[in-house]
């Protein structure tokens, strides 16, 4: 018990040190400081002089600047800390050789080797270049952006302190394609003056002599130094750092050098994630990063994607969605505005995770979104247009092979044919369609061609004090099936405050609202289009509906059933200061809030169909409408306070971070229900009858507090340790199980740098191990599921309602956190003059005490509480390779290749299970130890029967075998076919995914495609899909004369058989293999010249048309079906082509 | 430049906030403890009022579907396998069963273990309560022995470990157990109960009738049933075709029910059971040729004896009326208004072949099918009884010829069911024998009683399912023309191996849970 308390103090103790802090700010208003040392506490007698110097800014709130190897170590008498300012100062500084400069609130400490006055006016030109303390140049973990270099500091001294005889100079910064490149940075060699770049490359600037040196640099671009000399006009081409490495990366709560990184962090751009026009932001991460397995299935307009995160594999038995953190506080990911992206860090080992803790265990997504840098407003626009096409379109069996199929399944069942010769000729030959109607059309009458547009706009800008970008967005999607749409509108502001040289604050706000319909049952329209529809005519001339024998039409379900509409508010607001409270020791606190309210109308028309021909018979009536209408309200708050400290001595490089944080989440929904409204028109919630009327609703809320720290420790840039931990504490935990500890270590090693590797660095520029260690945690579980409760039943006694209370659940004290263990060796490396860039990865993740309801015996007679058992494995590896080069004719391209292979294995389920869920006729799912996660489960087959004999010497599924029908294997020898005989027979998961993408650009054209991959993963198709026709449902076309006949033994498929399942029992037979290739994107795009440009005033404006998922590779090609899709009866909202043309341009 | 003092101020506030002591110390607001229950007399008969869930419901159909006399309709359907006899240990019914008759037993044991903890001097409430909550118990036990045989004897609250090493006990054990709860139970019950549902004394010794009719204990089961009978608190309701409609809830045969009520406690029973042409209905189990035929004419004469003046192609027309009281027939008339008309080429929904979701043999089940829940077949009202009094007359019949203690008052008990104001059957031939009477009794049991749950107890009990339960299923017989065609079940043929099916298998997730389960032989 005393860690919590431990813990506790260390928040409180950085409280109490930020208070104090708080009062030494405060206190900068007295002069004195006497008044001071009444809040002083006692001090030593000597202390170092740095510290003399930091306690000195902090209690005169003045801002020292100096380079640190130039202050001696020095021990100071406190008592000569006392005293006016100057007289501190120069008690300080003479002693040690040193004096100083002021410039405003700024002091400049230098060795006394100039000879000067306090009290003389400082120049610009003597702010003499030793005086940018490197220090400032240390990046630090507080910033999570990388807008502004770091080494840019704009003190409000320099711009005031122009002289008159400043030079002006003008220019224009360009890329290596001569446009103008807007946001660069430009300083004035050892000063901290300086300018950027507008929204054409222009600047400005005044230097006080010819001698004076400008910094050119921008973040992806090499830093050019460039002499003034007489020159008035500089104008300079910044070449692209192709130096990949020397770029920063987000990772959990700041930011590293891509060269130090010590752990596995897949870093996905901007520009990656809009290539695609998607409709979602999970799609958009689809074959980028290595390890990181997007299944894509579609799925209907609006917020509900279908398409899920994975990182590294399945990790546990329930949520496997990684955490996904948006500007440090967890925010939804799916509905995020692309455009608004700057950078995601996908963090995969448990090294650059396990600062998440108790919520890392499936990876974590950190994204940062864009900020605006300094200069003139810049207003960005990008569109696009496409057309959405179904890509799942089975292709129904002609009509005279099903009619044919249906009486050889009716006679094989025993029964008699249904259609005479006569009749099958009439109807083939027949030409009214309304009378003699095919038997499914569905997927040429439901579906159709659907629009979907984006528009973004944003402007941003700013100058040293205030910088903003505000983004809009508007986006909407039709549906490929009757009323399907989506509509986001989106606006977001991220400003960012410049309060002093040591005081930043940031204030962000999104709002974000969607609107998406559906069906209100969007199930029955894509299951109808399968199943128990046939020969309905989708819509007679008047518009009557067909409907059929079992009275469906999934036109009709689409168009006149009802609507299920949504409204999603989501507001986020937050608020975040940073404050450096002596160099080299930041703090920021960030405070933040999201608001999710969501409304569903989910309304059920009333409606009757008559019959076409006669009117007076009533095909199909829902005689009531219902409305059930649920609002549910979600807030969260989330506080983050760190407080990191960076430093170098020589060649040691130090950082450390505390930080502590705390999540409420309170959650509240109410719904309510009527029915019998007076017409369909007639939507709202209190006009419905009285009678039948209901309403529920619940509250909860859930708690998380947390503590954690990260130490990384650099020597010689070359030898690189972190270690990193987390104390979380749930609500959702009681007892000492409220806690948890998730530690992490790693450490890399940068070969390229030693004496040894000299000889090959021609070859290999970079070449780094790195190894990591750690722990992350899940907390998925039910509130309250440690809370033994009594549960309120109801009964009726002679028609009167009466309450009861029962227990139903037993209670689990003991709950605590899943532990994911992960160890990752990888290595990085530049090679070709960092033509060629590769990472790998090899990792081995154990997740222990997962929580599940594991089965208890049910002569317990209450459900199973979660409890901590199980543990699942994935083992693996990732290969991400990227080359890029450029011929001297100015053809550039980079082609970039990503594999990962992932082993899953459920290790232990504690002496429980198997779990197996589905059936025979629909997929069949094993979780048992030994084998991947959801394994598919079923026979083995040896092939159809092909004689009497045959059968008669071995066992069948069902009595009454014949030829034709499916051999299932008996594996175990009993001379049985039963549940015993099944075994492993797939997998549900991908073992191997990869993505490939190139970019060839040559003058003004892109070409750019995007392939993504999936292979050792296996399908199981049910339903109409795979009964042959022996129910009613859709019968595909690829068993059109591929059933066995005694004419047709070697058939593919089976014998029909008329309302019987034998041959269509999960088994191998009915497994198809779902690996795939698929170019998800292919896109030309053309940047407008020059003269152009300059003609419609724009910076720069590409213009692009692209398609998406219009080449597949995969053996579900035959059944017309998407490889990504699930295993099943294909009963959902089809995926998708695009195709698009889209705009961006910059102003 | 104030504003450069505002934010550290900001800063410090929001560090402060972080100290909030109750952030991860929530509870919750829709559920109570454990610990704060147990008080009051409210408290008790709250309690008690959680016991009655866990009776049966609908699911008497899927036990009842799985006999001679129903048929699954959907092959896919789980309960197809038994009905095939292909099942194995890994049925979800038998399972689901099982873990309902438990919870049910857990739920009265967690009664039992906690009742006295409330602080009353009504201690005729408490005793009242507590003989409730035995008889429900003891009805848990008297199906599990009759689906599994031996089964574990649990009448504490136990916890996992507990659970994974229960043996099971014999059912004579168990027996002896349920006849002496209900025993004591009955002493402790009113005749009559205020609140209509609540088990009563009556209850108590009809279940102890049926208990020991099952245990063999042909004594024990006369004496309970008589004593059932001299209560003279129940008597057979006028009309046998209105005893399962909302008019007749809680009529004087009514001894056990579980109650209903639409909206706020509702079955399905009229959109599992219904004819599939009416709205969302889907005929789950229908009723065979072997029940329809073993209908007698109304003269009391079996279809098959030639002078019962049997008309094949009119077949419904002067039969028991308790035929058309519980099964819909070609020409009936729906709930919906229309005809019922399952001839393959009649055109109506209801055609067999027309979807296979359509009645397979022509038979749809009538009792409990109301016109009152036509719009709403998923939310119905209608009690479902689950003890009647006729019943009890037939117990002690059954026990009393068994007993080989032929009197009047056997042929009295029997007769009286025949004899219902609206079924009037001719009395029985006086002077048979026992095997004679052991046949009518049995015979009326099954046509009495019907579709009521109980099918499967009595096959096993009698051992005739070996006989009943083999061969092809047929359907109605139509005219085709002037041909009369009897439908068989395509490619449907039921297996019974007397070795072993006459127990359903212990469900196999039980036995890995708990390996000191044995299994029941052949399994």
């Amino acid at each position: 018990m005393y860690k919590p308390l431990l813990l506790s103090f260390l928040v409180c103790g950085i409280t109490g040190f930020v208070q104090n802090a708080n009062a030494q700010v405060f206190a900068a208003n007295y002069t004195t400081i006497s008044q001071q040392n009444k809040n002083q506490p006692d001090r030593k007698a000597s202390i170092p002089l740095k510290e003399a110097l930091r306690d000195a800014e902090a209690r005169f709130g003045i801002h020292l600047v100096y380079k640190t190897d130039e202050i001696p170590n020095r021990l100071i008498a406190a008592d000569a800390l006392s005293g006016k300012l100057e007289q501190v100062l120069e008690n300080l500084l003479s002693p040690a050789g040193l004096t100083y400069k002021k410039v405003r609130n700024t002091y400049i400490i230098k060795t006394q080797k100039v000879k000067t006055s306090g009290k003389e006016m400082l120049t610009p030109s003597e702010t003499s270049p030793e005086a940018l303390p490197n220090t400032r140049a240390i990046s630090n973990d507080f910033s999570s952006l990388r807008t502004v270099p770091s080494q840019l500091q704009f003190p409000t001294s320099s711009t005031h302190a122009v002289a008159v005889e400043d030079i002006k100079i003008a220019g224009k910064v360009a890329e290596e394609n001569g446009q103008g490149l807007p946001g660069v940075s430009i300083l004035l060699k050892g000063t901290n003056r300086g300018t950027t770049t507008d929204a054409n490359g222009a600047f400005q600037l005044a230097v006080p002599d010819e001698k004076a040196v400008l910094v050119f640099s921008y973040v992806g671009y090499l830093p050019q130094e460039v002499v003034v000399g007489g020159r008035t006009a500089i104008n300079i081409t910044l070449a692209a750092d192709t130096k990949a490495l020397g770029e920063v990366v987000v990772v959990g709560y700041g930011v590293q050098k891509k060269t130090s990184l010590t752990s596995a962090v897949a870093e996905v751009k901007s520009e990656q994630l809009t290539r695609r026009p998607v409709s979602n932001a999970n799609q958009a991460l689809q074959g980028i990063a290595p390890g990181v397995t997007i299944l894509d299935r579609g799925g209907s307009p609006g917020p509900n994607s279908r398409a899920t995160v994975r990182v590294r594999g399945i990790t546990t038995l329930s949520s496997n969605d990684p955490l996904f953190i948006v500007d440090g506080v967890e925010q939804p990911f799916n509905t995020i505005n692309l455009d608004d992206i700057e950078s995601i860090s996908v963090l995969k080992d448990a090294s650059s995770t396990a600062i998440y803790g108790s919520r890392a265990a499936n990876g974590v997504v950190l994204v940062t979104t864009k900020r605006a840098k300094s200069g003139k407003a810049v207003v960005d626009y990008s569109g696009f247009y496409a057309v959405q096409n179904a890509i799942n379109k089975p292709e129904m069996m002609d009509l005279e092979p099903y009619m044919r199929l249906q009486n050889v399944a009716l006679i094989n069942s025993g029964a008699a044919a249904k259609f005479s010769e006569a009749q099958i000729s009439e109807y083939v030959n027949a030409t009214d369609r309304l009378k003699f109607p095919l038997p499914n059309t569905w997927f040429k009458t439901v579906l159709r061609a659907a629009p979907q547009f984006s528009q973004n706009v944003s402007v941003s800008g700013g100058n040293e004090f205030f910088r903003g970008r505000v983004g809009v967005r508007y986006q909407k999607q039709g549906g490929i099936a009757p009323n399907f749409d989506s509509d986001v509108k989106e606006i977001r502001a991220n400003t960012d405050f410049k309060v002093s040289n040591r005081l930043s604050a940031s204030v962000d706000i999104n709002y974000r609202n969607n609107n998406w319909q559906t069906p209100v049952s969007e199930f029955n329209v894509f299951n109808t289009m399968f199943h128990g529809s046939l020969w309905a005519v989708p819509k007679y001339p008047d518009g009557t509906y067909g409907v059929s024998a079992q009275g469906n039409n999934p036109l009709m379900y689409a168009e006149i059933a009802g609507l299920s509409r949504n409204i999603q508010d989501y507001l986020f607001g937050s608020g975040k200061v940073e404050w450096e409270i002596i160099p080299n020791l930041k703090f920021s606190s960030q405070y933040a809030i999201r608001y999710t309210a969501e409304q569903n109308k989910n309304y059920t028309n009333a409606y009757t169909v008559l019959d076409y021909y006669n009117p007076s018979l009533v095909r199909k009536t829902i005689p009531r409408s219902s409305l059930t209408e649920i609002r549910s309200v979600t807030r969260e708050t989330t506080l983050n306070n760190l407080l990191g400290y960076s430093n170098t001595f020589g060649q040691h490089e130090v950082k450390a971070l505390v930080g502590y944080s705390e999540i409420q989440n309170k959650y509240n929904t109410i719904s309510a229900y009527r029915e019998d409204f007076y017409n369909n028109d007639v939507q709202s919630i209190g006009s419905g009858s009285d009678n039948n009327k209901n309403s529920g609703g619940v509250d909860s809320q859930w708690g998380l507090r947390s503590f954690f720290g990260r130490v990384n420790y650099a020597l010689a840039d070359k030898y690189l340790f972190e270690a990193n931990a987390r104390y979380d504490g749930s609500s959702r935990f009681t007892g000492d199980k409220v806690y948890s500890f998730f530690p992490s270590f790693s450490a890399g090693w940068r070969l390229s740098e030693e004496k040894f590797f000299e000889p090959l660095r021609t070859v290999v520029s970079e070449l780094k191990v790195r190894g990591s260690w750690g722990r992350t945690g899940n907390q998925a579980v039910g509130l309250y599921s440690y809370f033994q409760t009594l549960n309120s039943s109801t009964y009726t006694f002679g028609g009167s309602v009466v309450q009861g209370y029962v227990q139903s659940n037993l209670a689990n004290p003991n709950l605590t956190w899943e532990t994911t263990t992960q160890t990752d060796i990888g290595l990085d490396a530049q090679l070709w003059n960092n033509r060629l860039s590769v990472t790998f990865d090899y990792y081995d993740k154990l997740t222990d005490g997962i929580l599940l309801n594991l089965p208890i015996p049910t002569t317990v007679g209450l459900n199973a509480p979660p409890q901590n058992a199980g543990k699942v494995g994935n083992k693996g590896i990732e290969l991400g390779l990227t080359y890029r080069n450029k011929t001297k004719s100015g053809f550039a391209y980079e082609i970039g290749g990503n594999f990962a292979q992932n082993n899953n294995k459920v290790i232990d389920l504690a002496k429980t299970g198997p779990y197996i869920s589905g059936s025979d006729i629909d997929p069949r799912y094993i979780i048992k130890e030994g084998l991947p996660y959801n394994a598919h489960w079923g026979y083995k087959t040896d092939g159809l029967f092909q004689t009497a004999d045959e059968i008669k010497a071995y066992p069948t599924l069902v009595p009454n075998m014949k030829p034709g029908d499916v051999k299932y294997v008996d594996l175990n020898n009993d001379g049985k076919i039963n549940s015993d005989d099944m075994t492993f027979i797939g997998l549900t998961f991908p073992r191997y995914t990869f993505g490939l993408n190139t970019n060839f650009s040559y003058k003004n054209f892109t070409l750019f495609t995007q392939w993504q991959g999936a292979a050792d993963v296996d399908t199981r198709l049910s339903g109409a899909l795979a009964e042959m026709g022996n129910y009613e449902g859709f019968t595909h076309k690829i068993y059109t004369d591929n059933y066995w006949t005694p004419e047709r033994p070697n058939a593919r498929f089976p014998r029909p058989v008329k309302l019987d399942l034998r041959n269509v029992s999960t088994s191998d037979r009915m497994i198809i293999d779902g690996s795939y290739l698929r170019m998800k994107t292919i896109q030309l795009s053309y940047s407008l010249p020059k003269g152009l440009l300059e003609r419609i005033k724009a910076g720069r404006a590409t213009v692009y048309v692209s398609g998406t998922n219009l080449l597949t590779f995969s053996k579900l090609n035959e059944w017309n079906l998407d490889p990504e899709a699930e295993s099943g009866r294909a009963t959902y909202y089809p995926q998708t082509s695009l195709t698009t043309v889209g705009l961006n341009v910059q102003f | 430049m104030k504003i450069k003092y505002i934010f550290p101020l900001v800063v410090g506030l929001g560090v402060l906030s972080g100290c909030e002591q109750s952030l991860l110390d929530t509870v919750p607001n829709d559920r109570i403890s454990s610990d704060i229950f147990w008080k009051t007399e409210r408290d008790a008969i709250l309690a008690s009022n959680g016991l009655y869930p866990a009776l049966d419901g609908v699911n008497i159909f899927a036990i009842e579907g799985v006999t001679d006399i129903s048929h699954v309709n959907q092959v896919f359907q789980v309960e197809s396998n038994i009905e095939k006899g292909i099942h194995d240990a890994l049925n979800s019914r038998p399972q689901s069963e099982w873990t309902a008759a438990y919870r049910g037993i857990r739920l009265a044991n967690d009664f039992l273990a906690n009742i006295d903890k409330v602080q009353t001097t009504n201690t005729a409430l408490i005793a009242r309560l507590k003989g409730e909550a035995r008889t429900l118990r003891a009805y848990q036990y008297t199906k599990l022995v009759g689906l599994f045989g031996d089964v574990p004897l649990v009448t504490t609250t136990i916890g996992i470990e507990e659970g994974r090493t229960l043996k099971r006990t014999s059912s004579a054990q168990i027996w002896d157990f349920v006849l002496k709860e209900l025993t004591e139970a009955a002493n402790d019950l009113p005749a009559t109960q205020t609140d209509k549902g609540r088990v009563t004394k009556g209850a108590a010794l009809a279940l102890k009738a049926r208990a020991a009719l099952w245990a063999g204990r042909y004594q024990e089961a006369a004496d309970a049933a008589k004593a059932v009978i001299d209560s003279k608190t129940y008597a057979l309701y006028s009309s046998y075709a209105n005893l399962f409609s909302y008019a007749a809830e809680n009529n004087s045969e009514v001894i056990l029910d579980k109650q209903f009520i639409k909206d706020t406690y509702s079955n399905n029973v009229f959109a599992s059971m219904g004819p599939y042409s009416q709205r969302t209905a889907n005929n789950t189990y229908v009723p065979t040729k072997a029940l329809v035929d073993a209908y007698p004419m109304a003269n009391g004469k079996d279809i098959t004896d030639p002078t019962s003046s049997f008309d094949p192609k009119n077949p419904y027309a002067n039969r028991d009326p308790r035929l058309r009281a519980s099964i819909f027939v070609q020409g009936d008339d729906l709930p919906d208004g229309k005809k019922f008309d399952p001839r393959p080429t009649s055109g109506t929904a209801d055609a067999i072949g027309n979807t296979y979701l359509a009645t397979s043999t022509g038979f749809v089940l009538k009792k409990y099918i109301n016109k009152e829940d036509l719009t709403t077949g998923g939310n119905c009202g209608i009690n479902i009884v689950l003890l009647r009094y006729a019943e009890v007359l037939l117990t002690y019949a059954e026990a009393k010829i068994e007993l080989n203690q032929i009197d009047a008052t056997v042929y009295d008990a029997i007769n009286q069911i025949r004899q219902r104001a609206d079924v009037k059957l001719p009395a029985l031939a006086t002077g048979l024998s026992q095997a004679q009477l052991r046949d009518a009794v049995r015979k009326e049991r099954l046509l009495e009683l019907a579709f009521e749950g109980l099918r499967l107890f009595d096959i096993r009990r009698w051992k005739i399912a070996e006989k009943v339960m083999v061969g092809d299923v047929y359907g109605m017989t139509y005219a085709d023309g002037a041909d009369l065609k009897t439908i068989q079940i395509a490619s449907f043929t039921r297996v019974f191996d007397p070795a072993k099916h006459y127990l359903w298998p212990i469900p196999q997730k039980e036995r890995e849970l708990n390996p000191e389960l044995t299994q029941n032989s052949g399994w």
